[in-house]
């Protein structure tokens, strides 16, 4: 196994493992949690793949980097938008918040 | 160096297979957060060893330090309780539902990867944060620039949307 099928193995252990999450746990917290492995995984393998191949190293790191400010920007909408269901609903399970009327 | 650097992705590997099975099954969402953290940081230590210390500087940064901070106050103000939120059996349905979540992506990438190999090299070049610096002035100038209107609009997003009082007319 060469050291780029590794990191890339990594990698996809964190978007199988995320994915898991996202479909297993029942708060939308949870979900959360699990998205962000899977956006850790996608970071690892771009830049294991900029950094371990001949292609430019900077543009994968600076993919990583853009990448980390998305997920910033996505958690705290997210987070925003748990907010007001949970004030709205009362719980923050997702099996729980099914009426759409406002 | 090489057993070095090959025990050193053996830890961090190890790091990361215990904090993300942790982040998806423990009962409670604060250890759960503290399994994605050191998932996080596993990740920044992966980096390091690829040679991309900013990268694993702002991945400790942004991730552990932002966007770990920002999921702890969503639990605290969501009033989650420790170990009620997750609990309970589960359908076996849905259990059924994660494990084909789980394997697809899994079997149908790990074996295009496996079987696929691209080449690679064995020690890989730090281009330096000069080369970083230069790269989003010159060529990725514009993404740059639109990273920090999302993260405006994402800063301003929020407040507005939990600003509001629902339920009150």
């Amino acid at each position: 196994m060469t050291a780029l099928t590794m990191y890339q193995m990594v990698g996809l252990f964190l978007l199988s493992v995320g994915f898991f999450g996202l479909v297993w746990r029942r708060t939308l917290i949870g979900m959360v949690i699990s998205l962000e492995l899977m956006i850790n995984g996608a970071g690892l393998a771009v830049v294991a793949a900029a950094q371990l191949t001949p292609a430019n190293g900077v543009t994968g790191q600076i993919a990583a980097l853009f990448i980390m400010g998305i997920a910033a920007a996505e958690a705290t909408l997210i987070l925003a938008i748990v907010l007001v269901v949970v004030r709205r609903f009362k719980t923050s399970r997702a099996g729980e918040v099914s009426q759409m009327k406002g | 160096m090489e057993i070095l650097a090959k025990s050193a992705f053996l830890l961090y590997t190890l790091v990361i297979v215990t904090g993300s099975v942790m982040a998806v099954s423990a009962r409670g969402l604060v250890r759960a957060l503290l399994g994605l953290m050191g998932v996080m940081i596993g990740v920044a230590g992966m980096y390091l060893l690829m040679a991309a210390p900013f990268v694993a500087f702002m991945q400790v940064l942004i991730y552990v330090g932002g966007v770990g901070v920002l999921i702890f106050f969503a639990i605290m103000l969501t009033r989650a309780e420790a170990h009620g939120d997750e609990s309970g059996p589960g359908h076996v349905r849905s259990i059924l539902n994660a494990l084909l979540a789980l394997l697809a992506p899994g079997v149908i990438l790990s074996v295009v990867i496996l079987n696929h190999p691209p080449a690679s090299i064995s020690e890989p070049a730090d281009v330096g944060v000069f080369g970083l610096g230069k790269g989003m002035l010159e060529p990725y100038l514009l993404p740059f620039e639109l990273i920090s209107i999302i993260l405006f609009v994402a800063m301003a997003g929020a407040v507005l949307v939990a600003w509001r009082r629902w339920g009150e007319k």
